[in-house]
C-alpha cells in the first residue's frame, strides 16, 4: 500500500522572481529573431484559416471549442488576447458573419488554442456556433487582436483577476498561463456569476487553486439568493468585498473582465480601495456605443496589418521574415532590426533575497560605438606592418605589425595620446575604437564595462585586424 | 587580503595639542551645559570646538555615507567629505566597499576630485601616481628611483559597513562596536523596500549657513513645521505631540491620525513588516530612532493628496499604503522610507558655520521617468521643506552669532533635539577624558 497522507510538512517550491513569458527570452537571447521566435511568431495579427478538433461542453451554457490552425503554425498571442472569427452563418456561400471571442487557452500551449463561447439563446450567433462548429469544421480567423493582455515580463507579477460571468474567458487563459509558468507571483481571481452551477471552469480553477498556491480563487454568487450548501461569497461587487479577497489591491495589477455595468462598478470600487487607474485594465464583453466603437476600430487596425504583412510575405517571404518585426505598437515583441529592445526580459534571480542576481540586461553602455565606417582614404600613410590603422581624428593611417603595441606606433606618428604607466594600469591612453579587434593586456586600467562600450588601452594592446580609431 | 587599517592621527589627538588653558575653557563649557536649554553660542560658531566635533564626532563614529545605488557597480564611487577629511567610497570587484583617505600618498593631492563616478585603478590627477581599488600604490613613474619603496605609500583605509542597502564608513582605528546592535534594530525595518533594487532619481546638494548640529537638531522636532506648508500635506500637523497635549483645534485631526495609525499598524502585522517606534537616540552610542507612521490622505506617499509618486512598488513589497518608515542615526543621516520611493539625507559638516546637506530620492531601478514618475512631482515635497529648512538653521545660525544670544529652554515636543545634544554632549565628554 501507499501511504499517501504523510506527517511531514511539504515545503513551497523554489522559484525565480517575477514572471517571464518564455517568448521573452527567446527574442531577448539573441541579436536576430531567434528561430524559435520566429517559429512562434509572427506578433502581429494575421488571417488564417484553422480546424475545429474537439468540443468541450462547460457549465454556464459556455462551449469550448479547440481549434489548430491549417497551416500547422502555432498561434502566438498573449494571454487576455482574442481572435475574430467569420462564422457562414447563412450557409457557405453566403457573407459570412464576424464574431470576436477571447482566447480562452494559454499561450504557453500554443500549437492548439481554444475560444469559449456562451449560448445566447437570443442571439444569431452563439446557438448556430453551439449547432454547427465540430471537430473538422474549419473557419476563416484573424488574430490574435487587443491590449488587455498580460506583460511579457513582470518582477512583481501581483494580480486581481476579476471576472463576470462568460468575462472569465480571458481571465482563464491569464490563470491558465501563470500556472503552466515557473515565477514568483500572487494571484487573486474574483469570479462573480448568476448561479451556483453556472461558473465555468470551475472545477480547474478549484484544482488549480489546490496545487499552485500562487492562485487563490473566490467565487460570488451575483445578487441571487444563495442555495444550501453555498460556501462562497455572496452580492455583487462591493468595496468590502475586493478588501477581504485581496486586502492589498492597490499593490495589484488588475485585470477585470465582464459586461460594462459590472466593469463600471468594478472601476468606481477600484478606485476607492486605492487601486491607481494606470493599474487597471478592463476588457468589456457588451458595451456601449462608444466602447464598441473603440472595439471595431481595434479590429480595423489588426485587419490592416494583417493585410499588410500577407503582402509582404507574399512579395518575398525571405525579405520579410529578416526584417521582422517592424513597428506595428502593440504588436511589437521584444526585438526589432536593432537587436534585443530594452528590458527584454528579467535577470535570473531566485526570490531568496539573499541570492544576488546579474546585472540587468538594460545596464551597462551607454556609448555605444558607432559602427559606421568613416573615409579614411584620403589619410596619409604611414610606417609598414600588415595591419592599418586609421586615427580619426588625427586623420593619419598607420601601419603597423600584428605584435606591436599601438600606442607606441600612434605616438611615433605624432597622435597625441596622453600615456603614463604604459603597464594598463592607469587608464590614461583609454580611447574608443570605431571599429576592429585589439588584444588587450590590461591591469586594472579600464573596466568591463568600458570595454563593452568600445574602449581600450592602447598602451597594452596589439591590432587584430585593421581598425579605425577615435583619435 | 585587504590592506591593513593604518592609524590615523599619528600625532595624537587635537584635545592633548590645546592649550591645557583654552582645553579647560572648552571642557567647562560641555561640563556646565544646562540641560534641557539650547547650546552656549560657542558650540555654533567656534572653529577650535567644531575640530572636536571633527575628531569626537566625525572621526569616531559610523558616518553616513550614502547608499548602494550610488555606486552599484564594481568601480563606481563617491567621494565624501566632512570638515578635512575626504574619503572614496568604492564598489570593489567583489561586490564589498572599500573606503580610502582621498589623499594622494606623495604630496597630498585630491586623488578623485568628482563627487561621483566609476574608475578602474585610482589615478592621481597631479603625478599620476596610480593605487588599485585596495588602495595598493601600484604604479610610480619613478625614473632612477633605486630605493622607494612602493609598498609603503599606500592610500590610508577607513571602515566600511553596507546594512540593508546604506553604506557607513568610520575613520577611527576601532570603530565603535555598538553599530552592529543597532544595524540589527533597522535591518529589518529597511530590508523589504530592497535598496540594491533602486536608482537615484535625483540628488540635491544644499550647503547651509549653518552649523551641523543646528541641522541636526532642526530635523528633531515638529515644533516649526508650521513653516512646511508642502510637507503638512502628508505629515499629521500632530506630529511629536501625545495624548493631553492635543490642542482643542487639532483636536479631529488627532482622530484621523489614529486611526491611520492603526490601519497602517494592521497592514503592517498582515505583511510582517516592524513597525514599533525604537528610540534610543542617547541611551548608545549608535543612536536610533525608527519607526513605521501613517501618513495623511491615502497613507501612500508625500504627494498632496498621499497618492504614489512612482508607480513602481520597491522590493517585493505587496501594497502601497504602507506610510513612512522613518529613521534617524546620530550623528549624520535621517531616512524616509516608502512603499514608492525612499529619501536619504546626509550631513556633511564643513566648517562650524556651513555643512553641506545632500538629499537623494531613490525609485525602483525599472521605474521609467515621466511614465512611471514625474521627477518635479517626486522631488516637490522635500525639496521645498529642505529650503525651509535652510532658512530655519540659517536663522538660528545667525543668532547664535549675537551677542544678545542666549541660550533657550527645549519645549516638551522638542525632546529629541534634547536628546540629540544630550548625545553629542555625551560622546565628545568621553573623548576628551
Ligand atoms: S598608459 Fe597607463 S593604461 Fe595605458
Ligand atoms: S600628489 Fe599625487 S602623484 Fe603627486
Ligand atoms: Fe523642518
Amino acid at each position: 500500500m501507499i501511504e499517501l497522507l504523510t506527517e511531514t510538512a511539504i515545503q513551497e517550491p523554489q522559484r525565480i522572481r517575477g514572471l517571464e513569458m518564455p517568448w521573452n527570452r527567446v527574442m531577448g537571447s539573441t541579436e536576430a529573431p531567434a528561430r524559435a521566435a520566429r517559429a512562434l511568431g509572427p506578433w502581429h495579427p494575421q488571417e488564417f484559416m484553422a480546424e475545429c478538433v474537439e468540443t468541450v461542453p462547460e457549465a454556464g451554457g459556455l462551449m469550448t471549442f479547440v481549434f489548430r490552425r491549417c497551416d500547422g503554425a502555432p498561434l502566438a498571442f498573449r494571454a487576455g488576447q482574442y481572435v475574430n472569427v467569420a462564422f457562414p452563418v447563412n450557409g457557405e456561400d453566403k457573407e459570412p458573419v464576424d464574431r470576436s471571442y477571447s482566447l480562452s487557452s494559454s499561450p504557453t500551449e500554443p500549437w492548439t488554442f481554444s475560444i469559449s463561447v456562451k449560448r445566447d439563446g437570443g442571439g444569431l450567433v452563439s446557438p448556430w456556433v453551439h449547432e454547427n462548429v465540430k471537430p473538422g469544421t474549419v473557419l476563416e480567423m484573424l488574430g490574435p487582436v487587443g491590449a488587455f493582455h498580460l506583460p511579457d515580463a513582470d518582477r512583481r507579477a501581483r494580480y486581481l483577476l476579476l471576472a463576470a460571468g462568460a468575462g472569465i474567458t480571458p481571465i482563464m487563459s491569464m490563470v491558465r498561463t501563470i500556472h503552466s509558468l515557473p515565477g514568483h507571483a500572487d494571484v487573486v481571481v474574483l469570479y462573480h456569476g448568476a448561479e451556483a452551477g453556472g461558473f465555468a471552469f470551475h472545477q480547474e480553477l478549484a484544482y488549480i487553486a489546490s496545487v499552485d498556491s500562487r492562485v487563490k480563487v473566490f467565487y460570488s454568487l451575483g445578487d441571487r439568493s444563495k442555495p444550501e450548501g453555498w460556501e462562497g461569497l455572496s452580492g455583487r461587487l462591493t468595496a468590502a468585498m475586493l478588501d477581504e479577497v485581496a486586502p492589498d489591491a492597490n499593490g495589484r495589477q488588475v485585470y477585470a473582465c465582464g459586461p460594462e455595468g459590472y466593469l463600471n462598478t468594478a472601476t468606481e470600487l477600484l478606485k476607492k480601495v486605492g487601486v491607481d487607474d494606470t493599474s487597471i485594465y478592463m476588457e468589456f464583453f457588451t458595451g456601449d456605443r462608444q466602447t464598441l466603437l473603440e472595439y471595431q476600430a481595434e479590429l480595423a487596425h489588426a485587419a490592416d496589418i494583417a493585410e499588410e504583412i500577407a503582402e509582404e510575405i507574399a512579395d518575398s517571404a525571405e525579405d520579410y521574415f529578416e526584417s521582422q518585426p517592424t513597428a506595428f505598437g502593440l504588436y511589437e515583441p521584444g526585438y526589432d532590426a536593432e537587436g534585443t529592445l530594452k528590458a527584454g526580459g528579467l535577470p535570473l534571480e531566485t526570490v531568496d533575497a539573499d541570492a544576488a542576481g546579474p546585472e540587468a540586461l538594460d545596464g551597462g553602455s551607454d556609448t555605444e560605438p558607432e559602427t559606421a565606417s568613416p573615409d579614411a582614404s584620403s589619410f596619409d600613410t604611414v610606417g609598414t606592418g600588415s595591419l592599418t590603422l586609421s586615427f580619426m581624428r588625427t586623420g593619419i593611417n598607420v601601419r603597423i605589425d600584428p605584435t606591436e603595441h599601438i600606442l607606441g606606433a600612434a605616438q611615433r606618428a605624432g597622435v597625441r595620446i596622453g600615456a603614463n604607466c604604459k603597464e594598463g594600469m592607469c587608464g590614461s591612453c583609454k580611447v574608443v575604437k570605431l571599429s576592429g579587434e585589439v588584444e588587450m593586456n590590461h591591469q586594472g586600467g579600464i573596466r568591463a564595462r568600458e570595454i563593452d562600450a568600445g574602449k581600450f588601452l592602447p598602451c597594452c594592446s596589439t591590432a587584430r585586424t585593421d581598425m579605425v580609431i577615435d583619435a | 587580503m585587504s590592506a591593513p587599517v593604518l592609524p590615523l592621527n599619528s600625532r595624537g589627538k587635537l584635545a592633548s595639542s590645546l592649550p591645557a588653558e583654552q582645553l579647560a575653557e572648552i571642557s567647562q563649557l560641555f561640563e556646565f551645559r544646562r540641560t534641557g536649554y539650547s547650546l552656549d553660542a560657542p558650540f555654533y560658531t567656534d572653529p577650535t570646538i567644531f575640530k572636536i566635533d571633527m575628531e569626537a564626532i566625525f572621526g569616531q563614529h559610523w558616518i553616513f555615507a550614502g547608499s548602494v545605488a550610488e555606486l552599484p557597480e564594481p568601480g563606481d564611487y563617491i567621494t565624501v567629505d566632512y570638515g578635512p577629511y575626504s574619503l572614496i567610497v568604492l564598489r570593489n570587484d567583489d561586490g564589498g566597499v572599500n573606503v580610502l583617505h582621498n589623499v594622494c600618498r606623495h604630496r597630498g593631492a585630491r586623488v578623485l576630485t568628482e563627487a561621483a563616478g566609476s574608475t578602474g585603478n585610482l589615478v592621481c590627477g597631479y603625478h599620476s601616481w596610480t593605487y588599485s581599488a585596495e588602495g595598493n600604490l601600484i604604479h610610480a613613474s619613478a625614473p632612477g628611483e633605486a630605493k622607494f619603496d612602493k609598498n609603503c605609500f599606500a592610500l590610508k583605509r577607513a571602515h566600511s559597513r553596507e546594512v540593508a542597502g546604506l553604506i557607513f564608513v568610520c575613520i577611527a582605528d576601532e570603530p565603535p562596536t555598538d553599530f552592529d546592535e543597532t544595524s540589527k534594530i533597522f535591518e529589518p525595518y529597511l530590508a523589504p523596500h530592497d535598496l540594491s533594487k533602486t536608482k537615484i532619481a535625483y540628488q540635491q546638494n544644499i550647503i547651509e549657513e549653518g552649523n551641523w548640529k543646528l541641522v541636526m537638531e532642526n530635523n528633531r522636532e515638529c515644533y516649526h513645521c508650521d513653516g512646511h506648508p508642502e510637507l503638512a500635506c502628508s505629515l499629521f500637523p500632530t506630529w511629536g505631540l501625545t495624548e493631553g497635549l492635543i490642542p482643542a483645534h487639532l483636536e479631529e485631526v488627532w482622530d484621523r491620525n489614529k486611526e491611520a495609525q492603526s490601519s497602517l499598524e494592521e497592514r503592517c502585522r498582515r505583511y510582517g513588516l516592524p513597525y514599533e517606534v525604537v528610540e534610543e537616540l542617547d541611551t548608545r552610542i549608535a543612536g536610533i530612532r525608527i519607526s513605521r507612521e501613517s501618513l495623511d490622505g491615502e497613507g501612500e506617499s508625500f504627494s498632496a493628496d498621499g497618492r504614489r509618486l512612482s508607480k513602481k512598488l520597491l522590493g517585493d513589497l505587496p501594497d502601497f499604503r504602507l506610510g513612512r518608515c522613518s529613521m534617524h542615526l546620530q550623528p549624520n543621516s535621517w531616512f524616509h522610507f516608502l512603499g514608492d520611493h525612499v529619501i536619504t539625507f546626509g550631513v556633511f559638516p564643513i566648517n562650524e558655520h556651513q555643512s553641506l546637506v545632500r538629499t537623494t530620492w531613490l525609485v525602483a531601478d525599472d521605474a521609467v521617468e515621466g511614465v512611471d514618475y514625474d521627477l518635479e512631482k517626486l522631488t516637490y515635497t522635500w525639496k521645498q521643506t529642505n529650503l525651509q529648512d535652510k532658512a530655519f538653521v540659517e536663522l538660528c545660525q545667525q543668532g547664535a552669532g549675537s551677542p544678545a544670544y542666549e541660550p533657550g529652554p527645549y519645549m516638551k515636543s522638542e525632546y529629541q533635539v534634547e536628546a540629540f545634544i544630550n548625545w553629542y554632549v555625551q560622546r565628545v565628554q568621553e573623548h576628551l577624558a
